[in-house]
């Protein structure tokens, strides 16, 4: 269809882009800043004299502030990934049980794990405080990465069946009437063309874990295990680190998931609308 | 449909002479779900459970031991001042936030319904605020609202309009819930936004040329056409918006701390459980903000969600 072109829409679309981009734009201006640069009036809209010593004083510096940013810069990714791997490793495996099987139980085993997803988020934040409290599992990597991979769970388990159920039966059949075993089967012939789907969850997986705050904040109350959104919340509202400097600190927190979203955008998306519609 | 999918697992090994026993249960697919089903029961239905229950108990740890109390924590918090002050705010967050993010996701979607060059590239920029984590954008956001070195003092300097130097943050309840809550639509609009680009893009383009036959224009086509049929998506979004608001933490925690001013119904969930250490509240108080989610949800799916046949 050749539809006429609305002059404003092109206005909509530069409106649209830099809604999305300036927040992260000033940021990032602020974090190149000197503190006073930052504050001059008439202001700056670009940095006159940029310069990289807020990064050289969080990644190379000897203060406290820049020593637990790179502790819990090391947490967060620790974290993520194991979060990811443990996530996607069983949603991967009971995905293709729920596809492919039939057993009782099954239907209401799945209805179950995906009726999860309809929890509000914090429904359950006081009870697993409670729960890791009592097998002392506060302030350590198993505890937070136990507690993200229930929350995960059911989305990539969703998305993971939905792709397992997609890929033709004949496929499998003809692996094992060749005498492969059923999980040679799943390994060999499945999972390499469900690959898409789970790199998606996967990304999708690790992005929603560094996005985590408040079950961190519960449940990791010192440096140990603090994962970096934790820390920059704290620094942020003890009001003793200058403004650029938590610029920098931001840019460092977004830089792995904006570098993700970019570069990984079309699996991404795949992924959520998978997730989301059906 | 799914009924009819071959199971492997009962396909008959060539050569095998005897079939397998009817009666005997085939173990492989509960080995491939027991994983996951210890960790949903252990680490959400039975905290879940916890919740409901220890809701209707005293589970105080200033003030053992655990005894019931009925609806003791809910009268309590309906008496607590700073708890309803919090679920004025958060009704604040969810109206602004659900309609701001449903408006904002229709239009850009609708912007973007039809191929155009860069329109991927543009998709890519657009998800990014919904990829950075809630406690980052508060600070990248502070730095449009902070009164000296702040992007929104800095223009109104800029542009002559004022001296520059206001206070946006924390001063007018009203404003600064709209301000945080702003913040938190620029986060989320992303997802809406994809899940009604996705519906549109079922839209045949049939429908449109033949209501341009008719001499449909473009509002017209717009309410007759698209909005009836992106529907599903349209509720999917609502509810995914309303489930964000309501559960609205990250922003106002680091955008405004504790004040009142902004704090919500989670915010206070925290404050109650875990400085005060009163879990029986804590637990009330989760338990209602649950109870509020699920209802408000089915209502969306019941007046905004229709089945769409193409």
């Amino acid at each position: 269809m050749r539809t006429r072109r609305h002059p404003l829409r092109a206005v909509a679309l530069v409106l649209v882009v830099l809604w999305s981009i300036v927040p992260i734009y000033w940021a990032a201006k602020s974090s190149l800043q000197t503190e006073s640069a930052a504050r001059s009036r008439p202001t700056q809209y670009v940095p006159l004299h940029p310069t990289l010593d807020n990064f050289r004083a969080l990644l190379a510096g000897h203060s406290d502030v820049a020593a637990g940013i790179r502790r819990s810069l090391l947490n967060i990714v620790v974290e993520c990934a194991a979060a990811t791997v443990v996530t996607v490793a069983l949603a991967a495996l009971a995905a293709y049980a729920f596809a492919r099987f039939r057993f009782r139980g099954r239907t209401v085993l799945f209805f179950t794990v995906l009726a999860t997803m309809a929890f509000p988020p914090y429904t359950t934040l006081i009870p697993l405080y409670r729960i890791m409290s009592a097998f002392n599992l506060v302030n350590t990597y198993t505890g937070i990465v136990l507690v993200y991979v229930s929350g995960f769970l059911p989305l990539a388990v969703w998305v993971l069946h939905n792709y397992f159920a997609s890929i033709p039966t004949s496929i499998e059949e003809a692996g094992l009437i060749d005498g492969a075993g059923r999980l040679q089967v799943f390994w060999h012939l499945v999972l390499p063309l469900a690959t898409p789907g789970v790199i998606s969850i996967a990304l999708i997986t690790f992005l929603f874990g560094w996005a985590q705050f408040l079950f961190p904040l519960v449940l990791s109350t010192d440096l140990s295990t603090q994962p970096l959104t934790v820390l920059i919340a704290a620094l942020q509202g003890r009001h003793i680190v200058p403004s650029t400097l938590m610029s920098a600190a931001g840019m460092l927190a977004i830089a792995v998931p904006a570098v993700i979203a970019l570069a990984f955008n079309r699996y991404i998306v795949n992924g959520l609308l998978a997730g989301s519609t059906k | 449909m799914r009924d009819e999918v071959v199971q492997p697992g009962r396909i008959d090994r060539p050569g095998s002479t005897t079939r397998p026993h009817r009666r005997r249960i085939d173990v492989l697919p509960y080995v491939l779900v027991a994983p996951v089903a210890i960790f949903i029961i252990g680490l959400a239905i039975v905290p879940a459970l916890f919740t409901i229950i220890e809701s209707f108990f005293k589970v105080d740890e200033l003030d053992p031991p655990t005894r019931f109390t009925g609806l003791g924590n809910f009268v309590a918090l309906f008496h607590n001042h700073a708890v309803m002050n919090s679920a004025a705010n958060t009704a604040f967050y969810v109206i602004v936030g659900v309609v701001l993010s449903t408006v904002l996701g229709i239009a850009i979607a609708v912007l973007l319904q039809h191929p155009f060059r860069g329109r991927g590239v543009i998709i890519a920029i657009l998800i990014l605020p919904w990829a950075l984590p809630g406690v980052v954008e508060g600070i990248l956001w502070s730095g449009i609202f902070d009164p000296n070195a702040g992007l929104i003092n800095s223009l109104i300097s800029t542009l002559h309009l004022g001296a520059g130097d206001g206070v946006l943050l924390g001063q007018n309840q009203l404003l600064t819930v709209g301000l945080i809550e702003l913040v938190q639509v620029w986060q989320m609009t992303p997802l809406p936004t994809l899940l009604i680009f996705a519906a549109l893009q079922l839209i045949p383009e049939e429908l449109y040329e033949a209501a341009v036959v008719d001499g449909a224009n473009q509002w017209r086509r717009f309410t007759s056409i698209t909005l009836p049929l992106a529907r599903p998506g349209i509720a999917v979004a609502m509810v995914q918006a309303l489930i964000a608001t309501l559960n609205i933490f990250d922003q106002p925690y680091v955008l405004n701390g504790a004040a009142s001013t902004g704090a919500s119904v989670t915010m206070e969930t925290y404050f109650v459980s875990f400085q005060n250490l009163n879990f029986g509240q804590g637990y009330a108080l989760s338990l209602l903000v649950a109870l509020v989610t699920v209802a408000l949800s089915l209502l969306v799916i019941r007046f905004i969600y229709r089945k769409v046949e193409l």
